[in-house]
């Protein structure tokens, strides 16, 4: 009797297995037929954070008449959390993705979930981008392209003019640019902010460490996704610098995205912040009463780049011919030009940084520097450095090894060998 | 024997009209318990199998999956990390529950006394964090113990001449402040709990206590604790079961670094599956998880009956 009993329990659960599986199905097809018989098209376009991208459906609708656009906007994590589980899934994700840059190394062994759009005729418009991001959205041989740069964020130095003042500093970009051009010359300034005024020359560890990290040719992974940090000189020689500005105290220990940074911010308790272009929307919002004491300037030994996103067509969607077309029009070099003028995103085109509209573009928040100029040399000089499935995993594990050394004083040898060790066993699981 | 009953009756009703009275009656009770039962199985008893099903496959959300026998387990048994997380676990929900249930019990009582008025009010605010969402008290617990000197919890340190602590990193200093956190969030349902539980002992029993000269302490000690005993022993049990699923406080207030300090069993699988993409270690550590918790509620069990009697 029971085991008739337990034999229909189990027969019951498989069939309602069964059953839940090809509703979703069903749905799934239902869903994505949404053309109807005059030729009408909605195209899904899943974003994050502020885009404005909405402002040009419009103008959309002026040239493709028969196509309707859906923004779906999310916050960071949600999105790529929501893109990755419809994508596993096989079914719901958007006809449009956007990704960002650290997103997109996790889809490099799933080509299959996306539309190849060199297929789609992405060839004709790369010379338009710049090649090192667009290096950054192609798989390790070349032949597979998922997706369109939108913007980037190549790295430069915000400084306050009035800590510097205090250590008896110059404050012209210029010239603070002349007094830090090497990481060695960064390192004496930085000991004299921290004599003359007693700030730290940096809020935390992770930022130094990132931009010397993102100078590099080469990071965590060769193109075979072999970990390389141990005979590869530029991560270590990253950590290493980092951890001689710890030693020599001119490191702060504020952690970024807490209030208390904010804060720092905003009342000039250390020096310097090495940050991407995005960041100037991070500190001009948290640093309101600041205005005109933040300034900017190149990087020591040229920029890297951090962040910036691209916009993919996921292998669900029934019109990857339409979504392309939208997807090229709205990342054309004019069309950037208006996302970077109306929200800040810095164009991932060269042709826009000589537009005099473009050029024009200073900011009297960061004392009247124009922005827009040296955020666009600085991309130029920035070198494309393959990132690789585990990047992120790779990146957590040195930052926290950093952070320890930092705020807990634990000895930097032995933490870069267990973040090694943390590395590899998390690397052999998936 | 029911059962037995009702498979004599359907092979009886074979030769009658397919839907007899009874029938359509129980087929009726079925599709009303339906709903639950379908949402359940798609949303439980389905993902419950399938991660043991994952447990012995390598996958990363996007390929295809792979057999691998007992590899995950030995991956995970031999990570140090692991076993980090399950002694966190325990730390700190030895640190968030028990000084919880005992100032829960104090509160409770003091609320059950009649010197306390504004009685609602009082049952209210302490309730009140509970239904808070975690997310922000767990923003609120962040801005308290942060890192800086300036930091409330640092300036209240330096009165007593402690120099100031990491909270984001500092092995115990992180332990304390998630284990706040719980505290402040439960400690107001327990109370309740107590709180109800108190009101049924009846006031007489108080009274003749008086009357005989029975101090405060004795009245809890002989009339409170011995008749309160079998709601204790339900909120240890939930709390336990609960405090071993710690999750959002700890994730919101380490944020995505997971440092080793304050790395639970359920936030270790939660980063092997939404932050490393390997499922299979993932949900390996959750079997693991599953059998722990089968093993504290087995003992939890046990003592509570044993106390019963």
């Amino acid at each position: 009797m029971f085991a008739k009993k337990s034999l229909y329990s189990i027969l019951l659960i498989f069939i309602l297995l069964v059953a839940g599986c090809s509703s979703k199905e069903k749905t799934n097809s239902e869903s994505d037929s949404d053309s109807d018989s005059d030729g009408n098209i909605e195209l899904v376009v899943w974003t994050f954070g502020s885009t404005g991208y909405e402002k040009f459906l419009d103008e959309y609708k002026k040239i493709k008449p028969n196509v309707t656009i859906r923004f779906q906007n999310a916050d960071l994590a949600d999105h790529h959390n929501n893109l990755f589980t419809a994508i596993s899934a096989g079914s719901g994700a958007p006809d449009i993705a956007m990704i960002e840059a650290g997103y997109i190394d996790q889809y490099r062994e799933a080509e299959d979930k996306f539309e190849n759009l060199y297929d789609l005729g992405a060839k004709d418009i790369q010379s338009n981008y710049l090649d090192w991001t667009w290096a950054n959205a192609e798989s390790a041989d070349k032949s597979f392209l998922f997706g369109i740069p939108t913007d980037i964020g190549p790295t430069v130095m915000y400084y306050r003019t009035d800590v510097f003042e205090e250590a008896g500093l110059p404050t012209d970009p210029e010239e603070v640019h002349a007094l830090t051009s090497t990481w060695d010359d960064f390192r004496k300034v930085a000991n004299q902010v921290k004599e003359k005024t007693g700030k730290p020359m940096t809020d935390n560890v992770n930022l130094i460490y990132y931009s010397i990290r993102d100078q590099s040719p080469e990071t965590y992974f060769n193109r075979e996704d072999e970990l390389i940090i141990d005979n590869s000189p530029y991560i270590k020689n990253a950590y290493d610098y980092s951890i001689q500005l710890i030693n020599d105290g001119v490191v702060g220990k504020i952690s970024m995205w807490t209030p208390e940074w904010g804060t720092a911010m905003n009342d000039g308790s250390f020096g310097v912040m090495l940050a991407p272009s995005w960041m100037q929307n991070v500190i001009k919002g948290n640093a309101p009463d600041a205005a005109g004491k933040w300034s900017i300037t190149h990087l020591p030994e040229g920029a890297g780049n951090w962040g910036g996103s691209y916009l993919g067509i996921p292998s669900q969607t029934k019109h990857a011919d339409e979504a392309y077309a939208f997807v090229s029009w709205l990342l054309s070099p004019e069309n950037q030009l208006k996302s970077f003028t109306e929200e800040g995103l810095f164009p991932s085109t060269p042709s826009v940084y000589s537009n005099p509209a473009f050029t024009n573009f200073s900011d009297e928040y960061f004392s009247g520097v124009n922005t827009a100029k040296l955020f666009s040399e600085a991309a130029e000089q920035v070198k494309s450095a393959y990132t690789g499935p585990g990047y992120a995993i790779a990146n957590t594990e040195i930052g926290t090894a950093l952070e320890n050394v930092n705020t807990e004083g634990k000895d930097p040898e032995k933490e870069w060998k267990d973040a090694l060790d943390r590395i590899t066993r998390q690397l052999e699981r998936r | 024997m029911p059962e037995i009953q009702t498979k004599n009756n359907t092979t009886k009703v074979l030769k009658m009209p397919y839907f007899t009275e009874r029938k359509k009656e129980s087929l009726t009770g079925y599709l009303y318990i339906s709903p639950f039962f379908i949402l359940f199985t798609i949303f439980s008893i389905f993902p419950i199998f399938f991660s043991f099903y994952l447990a012995f496959h390598r996958w990363n959300g996007l390929g295809e999956m792979q057999y691998v026998g007992w590899r995950n387990f030995k991956l995970i048994l031999d990570d140090p990390m692991f076993w980090k997380s399950i002694s966190n676990t325990f730390i700190m929900a030895l640190m968030g529950t028990l000084p919880q249930l005992i100032v829960a019990f104090l509160l409770a009582y003091a609320l059950n006394s009649s010197i306390v008025r504004f009685k609602n009010f009082f049952r209210i605010s302490i309730f009140m964090p509970n239904v808070t969402s975690i997310v922000a008290v767990a923003i609120v617990f962040g801005t308290i113990y942060t890192n800086s000197e300036t930091g409330i919890m640092n300036v209240v340190l330096s009165y007593f001449n402690i120099s100031p602590i990491n909270w984001g990193s500092n092995e115990w200093g992180l332990k304390v402040a998630i284990s706040t956190m719980v505290f402040w969030r439960w400690v107001g349902y327990n109370t309740i709990i107590y709180l109800a539980g108190m009101q049924s002992i009846p006031n007489e029993l108080y009274e003749a206590a008086k009357i005989d000269g029975a101090s405060l302490w004795q009245q809890i000690r002989y009339i409170t604790l011995p008749l309160m005993k079998p709601v204790i022993i339900f909120t240890v049990f939930v709390s336990t079961i609960g405090s071993l699923q710690l999750f959002t406080e700890p994730l919101v207030f380490l944020g995505r670094t997971m440092r080793e300090e304050g790395i639970t069993m359920v936030l270790y699988l939660y980063r092997e599956a939404f932050m490393n993409n390997a499922f299979g270690t993932a949900s390996a550590s959750a079997v693991i998880l599953f059998f722990i918790i089968i093993i504290i509620s087995v003992i939890n069990l046990l003592v509570a009956n044993r106390l019963g009697k």
